[in-house]
């Protein structure tokens, strides 16, 4: 009898109550552990010394050879951004122009495999090729260009192209939706109405683009602030940046105040999630304009 | 052709070489006897590869390196899972909490993640501290959103309240119906969830470095100390890593192509 009535009761209103919030206690519970409270207490740690609140450790990581490495970090930041940018864009626009379909598919798919790269290989590969005996480097100096001694791949300019490789399809692929979404026709009615191919661009095309490009520079910026890997693998600490700069410090190399460490971190931390949350807001943004 | 089509194929041309040739020369770079003096490689030899593979940390880092793959992606896959499940069907307004919880590592550079984790962990009466214990948590934390987007994409794209009151009217509990009925409909997000994390930790080096370097030595660790002693060598190591990643990528999109398809990206390498 009790069997029959439970299955022909409707099934229980699944209604909001508070004990249902009890079920993403364990998720809760792992986002304090392992985010919120380290971070509060290197911020805490960050602003106190010996109990006593103080920016003292702010002015300290002002200092001109900290001012160095974040001026390093935000040169290579806005130089692979901005060329990340500009050269993605092209290449996601020669992309969706193709006609071949399989091309188009390719070429997406290897910037969906190639913009995870990153770190120890990619560092490695690029000494391979661009190295003081590297594969290209001899291929140049056959055709009579010398790349070294003014180019060195463990620079700051060898960086910046060892970051391109991961940055360019990052770009291809935040760009191509706002691309699909720029219609034909309003291409073809600037052009009706008397505008070039240069107006067209300028003063049409780009604007509608403008929320996506800038937010993919944004991330881009934000991934090549944060990066650490590929930098150390390739160049040690021969470039100053302020990632590099961290480490050491966490490893002992340096003896400096602890909480010169967290200060650095935490103005790091600040940056970075500038630059991510714009990303969000912007792209959110294009998102609703291409809806 | 049109003189204005040809930026096209050039484009897409230097594109091309851009990202292959690394990968290749490397490859090449590890078969051959010399590459540093010649525009072609003087001769080929296996002798790199049957050299760094003997050596026994190589299986051992491999092997470690797998270890923490499975366990961030075991550990993530019976968080994630329940916690994305519930928060639709049941605590909506949960979502701004769980989402700020689950991107927590794009907007934090990893080295402030490992420094953060050091800090408490030092502090607390919790000895995880230099232990592979400690890696998987801040494995997690970074790939955290690689796991949760899949899952709640897949969740969006069934109808998991129909599926979850069908399977009550029937008698089925929370747990029952979660393993039996919601798992296997979106099995696709959970795959390709899990090859994410895969491929996320077996290459991740910053936060391995810094929290436990040599106790738990990883492959990416072993790479890198390879590239400062011996260079052909490390790229017989750094062709193994591009496998991987490719082939792991590639998985994902085969998978991901069967359903809805989402990029994720990992940032801050």
């Amino acid at each position: 009898m009790s069997v029959t009535t439970t299955s022909i009761r409707p099934a229980k209103k699944l209604a909001f109550a508070w004990t249902a919030w009890l079920g993403l206690l364990p998720f809760f519970f792992f986002g304090l552990a392992f985010e919120f409270l380290p971070l509060l207490t290197t911020i805490r740690s960050s602003l106190t010394s010996k109990g006593i609140l103080t920016l003292e450790f702010y002015r300290q990581a002002m200092q001109p050879i900290f001012m160095r490495s974040f001026g390093n970090t935000f040169k290579i930041s806005a130089t692979t951004a901005l060329l990340g940018m500009v050269l993605g864009t092209l290449v996601a626009y020669a992309i969706i122009t193709t006609k071949n379909k399989f091309v188009q598919n390719a070429l997406t798919a290897l910037s969906d495999v190639t913009t995870n790269f990153g770190g120890a290989p990619l560092a490695f590969a690029f000494i391979v090729i661009l190295g003081s005996t590297g594969i290209i480097t001899l291929l140049l100096k056959q055709v009579g260009i010398h790349l070294y001694p003014s180019f060195r791949i463990y620079s700051i300019s060898g960086l910046t192209i060892a970051y391109l490789y991961f940055q360019l399809p990052l770009m291809i692929l935040l760009i191509l939706p706002s691309l699909h979404g720029l219609k034909r026709e309003w291409r073809e009615a600037a052009l009706n109405l008397g505008a070039s191919t240069y107006q067209y661009w300028v003063r049409v095309a780009l604007p509608i683009l403008f929320p996506s490009l800038a937010s993919g520079f944004l991330l881009l910026f934000a991934n090549s602030f944060g990066a650490y890997a590929t930098a150390w693998t390739l160049t040690g600490s021969d470039v100053d940046l302020i990632t590099i700069r961290i480490a050491a410090l966490i490893r002992g190399e340096v003896q400096l105040a602890p909480e010169l460490a967290d200060a650095l971190s935490i103005i790091s931390l600040l940056i970075m999630s500038a630059c991510v949350i714009g990303y969000m807001l912007l792209s959110n943004r294009a998102r609703k304009a291409r809806a | 052709m049109k003189a204005r089509e040809v930026w096209r194929p050039v484009v897409i041309t230097l594109f091309l070489l851009f990202m292959i040739v690394p990968v290749i020369a490397t490859f090449i770079f590890s078969i051959s006897t010399r590459w540093d003096r010649t525009i072609w490689p003087e001769g080929l030899t296996l002798d790199w590869w049957v050299a760094v593979t003997s050596h026994p940390a190589f299986l051992m880092t491999l092997k470690n390196s797998f270890i923490a793959s499975f366990a961030t992606m075991f550990c993530l896959l019976v968080l994630v899972t329940p916690t994305a499940y519930w928060m639709k069907l049941r605590v909506p307004q949960g979502k701004p909490i769980v989402e700020l919880i689950t991107s927590f590592s794009f907007g934090v550079p990893g080295v402030v993640l490992a420094l953060a984790l050091i800090r408490f962990y030092s502090k607390v009466p919790l000895p995880i501290i230099n232990h592979p214990a400690i890696l998987i948590a801040a494995c997690m934390v970074l790939s955290l959103p690689f796991m949760y987007r899949p899952v709640v994409n897949a969740l969006e794209a069934i109808d998991f309240r129909v599926l979850t009151e069908a399977a009550q009217s029937l008698g089925a509990g929370g747990w029952v119906i979660l393993v039996r009925v919601i798992v296997p409909n979106i099995l696709p997000g959970i795959i390709s969830g899990c090859l994410l994390v895969f491929s996320t930790v077996f290459a991740e080096y910053t936060l391995t470095n810094l929290l436990v370097g040599t106790r738990f030595k990883t492959f990416p660790i072993y790479l890198v100390e390879f590239t400062r002693q011996d260079g052909r060598q490390a790229s017989a190591l750094a062709v193994i890593s591009f496998v991987v990643a490719w082939v792991t990528s590639l998985l994902i999109i085969w998978v991901t192509s069967k359903g809805g398809r989402e990029s994720t990206h990992v940032i801050g390498r």
